[in-house]
């Protein structure tokens, strides 16, 4: 059987791999899909912890995060075109008036 | 036999997720993302979790992606990123705080109890069986279930509501 | 006895009654001037009856004790406030409060039409009764605010033309150079309270408790010493050293008598109350007070004499050299203060108050005869201005005569008695260095008045520009008043010629419970050569200046410039002791207060305060500068902020 450790660091892996999208991306979708990554490295630790605890209410918890991310990704995608429908630029350095 | 196919589907995984982050076509990355999805359901499997092999397949790779695809062909916007970057020092912070991320990662993985391998025997047989999923879900799990229909709700709500476009004008 | 107790009350009272209705009642100058004439008046019967009765008690009860309240009562620092009465405060009383009345009654003359008379008596009231706490005061304390009091007063009066700016400078310069002496008086109060554990003078009852007084504990403290080992210093020295610097600065000595010859920018009938008669006395009374002290520190004594001695010849030979009639008479007061010191330093603290008694007497006189003078020739001050004016105002001219006589020490005038007296006792102790410095003294003295009697009465009047009119009587009363004094002055205190004489030493012995002195014994050889002497420079310094008139000019040198060349400026600048002040100490002090007002306030202290505004002015600029608008620049302080976080977990938990 595969170590839970290795698990937790491929997660940990996909999920720096995200923050770095986010971070360096400037396309605004792109940088959305990041942040599914990062969703996804997430889930991957519950389920690797589920399993090795043998407690199916890891299981049940990436359930309710995978619901909740469709839901979010919607409303988010929403937004982006609203934005986009003004700007004309789905550049996320763009939308930067809120300075000091 | 398990850890050649956890190292294939890892590979996969992080091929996945970097060519998602290099490519500058935005549809690319989008492709990519979801030969990702694929290998982390493959991944669930690999855990003794069908349930969610199916549902990261169906909802994930099959909803949430197209969804992406379609915002991203709609709105046309393939490349953005033809400028360079205004942000000087925005990608050598970045690399470096990912490297100081994966260190601290490292560290916390290899303490502890996560080293050792997830336990075999008789209650891992049964493990992951989706009608225990759904009874959890139908009774300890049952209120959060049922708000989370209520987001689903939201969502279509919200999304309808963001994108009429302005209809009273003053 | 009792009744005796409330005369001693009555005495200051009065005067300070008359001050606070001069402040806020009166407003007329005829009612100011009688009411505070009358008060006065009315303080001098009082303490005449008081020294009657003190008279009528046997000689070794002379003390009235009267303790108002407890004025300061915290642990064993307990100082009441109480007069007392012996036969050294009865002289000082009936000097203050006479010579007060005739020269209250002078200022209505003096001052009439002045646009601020009436607090001009008020203030001149108050002054009374400032000096008679003074003299009065039971205890240390009480003397101090007398002190200080009469200190505010003369500070009010000489600046009381405060338009003039001479004058307000004058004021500020004698109150400032007071306070040096002022410190040296309370650091002596710190030293009395800590060894004797009381400021009275002699024992005092207070509601049943006994405290005591420290004139009598002297020897108690004679063996104690102060100072680094290798140079161990007498308490009582210590003691009486600041106070000696304390009667320097009330009593105009070397070097704190800058401040007196400025003053008399005030009023005259001021300049003849406070700066002849009274304050500066101030010093030798508390001298005399506290001769208990003195005489057990030799080393002290020795100060005070050659204080006294110098003082006296170097403020003789500055007279010689002014123009200004007042600033002769000045610089005359100082110098006769520096005898009057110079008696206390030998011991001979009876001829010194004699010498205090008489001084008083002819030296009132002769500033109120210059203030007549002043008056008769339309305010002129500059001797080079006046002369001949014996012809128009021949009662000023008398009593002036009287006065300068006096003053020089021609037998039988007061002075001569008061002056010898103290001249004899130098020679009896032996003190010769003190005895040719104040015998060389009198003879400037005498040779600055003739001098004085030649330029102003003398010859043509120089100055066309006025009318010279004699004074009307309400001035020249109170100048015959005291003419009459200082003739018969000397019987005060008269020398034994022959034994059994009746009239013989009587102030030393009124004086004796307290001073404890024995009389001195007359020289007829000394005497009679001090008067020639005056006699002889006198006349000589007459001729000079009656013969060299023509050549007494505005503008000009002095005649007598021919025969002493530069050293004459020394002296009309007495020998540049203030130019020494001015340079040394009022330019630096002001250059500081110019540095801290220009330089270090708007820039030291505005630059720290402006700088706390501007430096969080620019913090806030540096911390704005976070706020760039770039959601990707907070997402990777986010991370930043995540990094450290794990971080810490990682290291510091299991």
């Amino acid at each position: 059987m595969v170590p839970t450790s290795y698990y937790i660091l491929l997660s940990a892996a996909l999920f720096i791999l995200g923050v770095l999208g986010v971070l360096l991306r400037r396309n605004a979708i792109v940088v959305f899909m990041s942040v599914e990554l990062m969703l996804n490295a997430a889930n991957l630790a519950l389920v690797a912890f589920a399993r090795q605890r043998l407690s199916v209410d890891g299981q049940v918890l990436v359930f309710f995060v995978i619901t909740v991310a469709a839901a979010e990704v919607a409303v988010g995608l929403a937004l982006l075109v609203a934005i986009f429908r003004t700007k004309q630029t789905a550049d996320v350095d763009e939308v930067s008036t809120l300075r000091g | 036999m398990d850890f050649i196919l956890f190292g294939v589907t890892a590979a996969i995984a992080l091929i996945g997720a970097v060519a998602m982050l290099l490519s500058r076509n935005a549809v690319h990355s989008a492709l990519f993302l979801l030969m990702n999805f694929g290998a982390i359901a493959v991944l669930f499997l690999l855990l003794q979790s069908p349930f969610l092999f199916t549902i990261q397949l169906t909802v994930y790779a099959g909803a949430i992606m197209v969804l992406f695809l379609f915002v991203v062909m709609l709105l046309g916007a393939e490349q953005v990123e033809a400028t360079p970057d205004r942000i000087a020092w925005q990608r050598p912070l970045s690399l470096l705080l990912g490297l100081g991320l994966l260190g601290v990662a490292v560290v916390a993985a290899l303490r502890g109890e996560m080293a050792a391998a997830p336990p075999g025997g008789e209650a891992a047989l049964n493990f992951g069986d989706p009608a225990q999923l759904g009874a959890l879900l139908f009774t300890k799990y049952l209120l959060p279930f049922e708000i989370t229909g209520v987001i689903l709700l939201i969502a279509v709500v919200g999304v309808v509501v963001l994108n009429q476009r302005g209809r009273q004008k003053a | 006895m009792v009744a005796l107790t409330w005369l001693l009350w009555l005495m200051p009272l009065l005067p300070l009654l008359g001050f606070l209705l001069n402040l806020f009642v009166i407003r007329q100058e005829r009612a100011a001037g009688l009411l505070a004439s009358a008060m006065v008046v009315a303080s001098f019967v009082v303490a005449l009856v008081a020294a009657v009765g003190l008279a009528g008690l046997p000689e070794e009860g002379r003390r009235i004790m009267s303790v108002g309240w407890a004025w300061i009562s915290a642990g064993t620092f307990q100082v009441p406030f109480g007069l007392m009465f012996d036969p050294l405060t009865a002289v000082m009383a009936l000097l203050v409060t006479g010579v007060g009345a005739l020269i209250h009654i002078y200022s209505i003359g003096y001052m009439r039409g002045d646009p601020r008379v009436v607090r001009y008596f008020a203030y001149l009231n108050l002054f009374i009764t400032m000096m008679l706490f003074l003299v009065m005061g039971n205890n240390l304390l009480v003397v101090f605010l007398g002190w200080e009091g009469v200190g505010l007063c003369s500070f009010l009066l000489i600046g009381f033309w405060f338009e003039r700016k001479v004058a307000a400078d004058a004021a500020v310069k004698a109150f400032v150079v007071n306070r040096i002496g002022d410190a040296a008086f309370i650091l002596a109060m710190l030293a009395v309270f800590a060894n004797f554990g009381t400021l009275n003078f002699y024992p005092v009852e207070l509601g049943g408790v006994t405290q005591p007084g420290f004139l009598e504990r002297v020897p108690e403290i004679l063996g104690l010493t102060f100072g680094p080992s290798w140079q161990p210093i007498l308490v009582v020295t210590g003691i009486t050293f600041l106070l000696l610097i304390g009667a320097a600065g009330k009593s105009a000595q070397f070097p704190l008598f800058v401040w007196l010859p400025d003053a008399m920018a005030g009023p005259t009938p001021v300049s003849a109350l406070i700066h002849a008669a009274t304050m500066v006395t101030a010093g030798v009374y508390m001298m005399a007070r506290t001769e208990a002290l003195f005489v057990a520190s030799q080393a002290t004594q020795g100060w005070v004499m050659w204080v006294g001695a110098l003082t006296a010849l170097l403020a003789g030979t500055a007279a010689l050299a002014q123009w200004d009639i007042k600033r002769v008479l000045a610089y005359s007061t100082i110098s006769q203060l520096g005898f009057m010191v110079a008696a206390c330093g030998m011991g001979a603290y009876g001829a010194a108050i004699f010498h205090l008694l008489t001084h008083g007497l002819f030296k009132a006189l002769l500033f109120l005869a210059a203030g007549s003078v002043i008056h008769g020739t339309n305010d002129t001050q500059d001797m080079r201005r006046m002369g001949g004016l014996r012809k128009a105002m021949p009662t000023t001219f008398l009593t002036y005569m009287v006065g300068a006589l006096a003053l020089a020490g021609v037998v039988p005038l007061a002075g001569f008695w008061s002056k010898d007296e103290i001249l004899a006792h130098a020679l009896a102790f032996g003190n010769w260095p003190q005895l040719i410095l104040l015998f060389l003294t009198s003879l400037l003295t005498a040779f600055y008045m003739g001098r004085q009697v030649a330029l102003v009465f003398y010859g043509e009047q120089r100055d066309p520009h006025y009318h010279a009119h004699e004074s009307g009587r309400v001035m020249t009363v109170p100048l015959i008043v005291l003419a009459v004094g200082t003739i018969f002055g000397g019987l005060l205190n008269l020398p034994a010629f022959f034994p059994g004489q009746p009239l013989a030493h009587w102030l030393t012995d009124w004086l004796r419970p307290v001073l404890a002195e024995e009389p001195g014994s007359f020289n007829f050889w000394l005497a009679a050569l001090a008067t020639l002497g005056a006699v002889g420079m006198g006349y000589l310094g007459w001729r000079i200046y009656t013969r060299s008139a023509a050549r007494v000019k505005v503008g000009a040198k002095d005649p007598a410039y021919r025969f002493t060349g530069d050293i004459w400026d020394g002296m009309e600048e007495a020998w540049y002791v203030d130019a020494a002040y001015s340079r040394f100490v009022v330019q630096p002090i002001r250059g500081l207060a110019s540095f801290l007002a220009r330089v270090f306030d708007p820039q030291g202290i505005d630059g720290l305060v402006m700088g706390v505004a501007r430096l969080v002015g620019v913090a806030g600029a540096g911390v704005r500068t976070l706020q760039s608008g770039y959601v990707r620049t907070y997402a990777l302080i986010f991370t930043l902020g995540a990094l450290l976080v794990l971080g810490f977990m990682l290291v510091f938990t299991r």
